[in-house]
């Protein structure tokens, strides 16, 4: 039998490592909250602070959920996925607010909006006609499924072109950047290790303990993004040096 | 309406890279979950 975490000898069992990690992502995700509260960015990252708002409130009914039915339960696993689904739309809003904040001073935020909706409406056409073609019938919850890992791929993308944006523009705003590099950086460290487990061609319980600890980086960095970088705080863009000829 | 088109060709472009992306990342994928939003252990597959 494959053991990992939640494979253990006797079945699919949760050990201290999951719980552990579980509750110090919840804890992080309360935290992103509390130091946006306390330095006044509540409002300005709305979409942010209702992301880990919705996640740490699914958290705690996915545990009551898998405490009152187990792990391997059929509720559990259309819950985490039905729950999945929303925190990736709601995570999807938060990355395009980003956007208009990067372009709030180009009075884009239409162009935004209307951008976020054609992206949206195209990934669930691509999701609904990859399903359609792999299974007779709609599956719902294959659909769902579907539809969060081609968004969490989308976001990989937007959250790259973003970066590429406020390099050209010279995006000054400290905690915009570091918001808009931590996101970049936990999208990326989760791609890459899917794609070493794919490339290994073996389930190796080291890229199975990793995904929980990537998913604690993000509310970290945004909490540290919150609680120590001011609003105020700019960031002197890089100067291209010019050389006399 | 130049403006607006050129969002829609930018929200096309995006699209067109993330599946890309993600047809060269699970390319060898047997179905499993790629990736999931915060901390929850992610429940066995179903028969």
């Amino acid at each position: 039998m494959r053991l990992g975490p939640g494979h253990g000898e006797k079945g699919f069992v949760l050990g201290p490592y999951e719980y552990t990690i579980w509750f110090i992502c919840t804890l992080l995700e309360v935290a992103v909250v509390v130091c946006a509260f306390r330095k006044n960015a509540i409002r300005r990252y709305a979409f942010l602070n209702a992301f880990m708002g919705a996640s740490v409130l699914i958290s705690v009914a996915r545990y009551n959920v898998l405490h009152h039915y187990g792990f391997a339960s059929k509720e559990y696993h259309y819950f985490y996925y039905y729950s999945d689904f929303l925190l990736t739309i709601v995570l999807y809003l938060a990355l395009t607010s980003l956007y208009s904040h990067v372009f709030s001073e180009l009075k884009a935020g239409q162009y935004v909006r209307l951008g976020t909706v054609v992206l949206l409406c195209g990934t669930a056409l691509f999701s609904y006609a990859v399903v359609q073609q792999s299974s007779s019938k709609l599956v719902m919850t294959h659909f769902v499924i579907e539809l969060s890992q081609n968004l969490y791929f989308v976001g990989l993308v937007l959250t790259y072109v973003l970066r590429a944006a406020v390099l050209k523009i010279r995006e000054t705003r400290t905690r915009l950047i570091q918001l808009i590099l931590s996101t970049g950086v936990y999208f990326s460290m989760s791609a890459a290790n899917f794609a070493m487990q794919n490339l290994s061609h073996s389930r190796s319980t080291l890229f199975e303990y990793l995904p929980p600890l990537f998913g604690c980086f993000l509310p970290l960095s945004w909490a540290y993004a919150f609680w120590r970088i001011p609003e105020e705080a700019r960031t002197v863009p890089s100067q291209l040096a010019v050389v006399p000829r | 309406m130049s403006r607006k088109l050129t969002a829609i060709l930018y929200a096309a472009l995006v699209l067109v890279g993330a599946m890309g992306l993600k047809t060269l990342v699970a390319k060898h994928t047997d179905g499993s979950v790629v990736v999931s939003i915060g901390g929850a252990p992610v429940p066995p597959p179903q028969d």
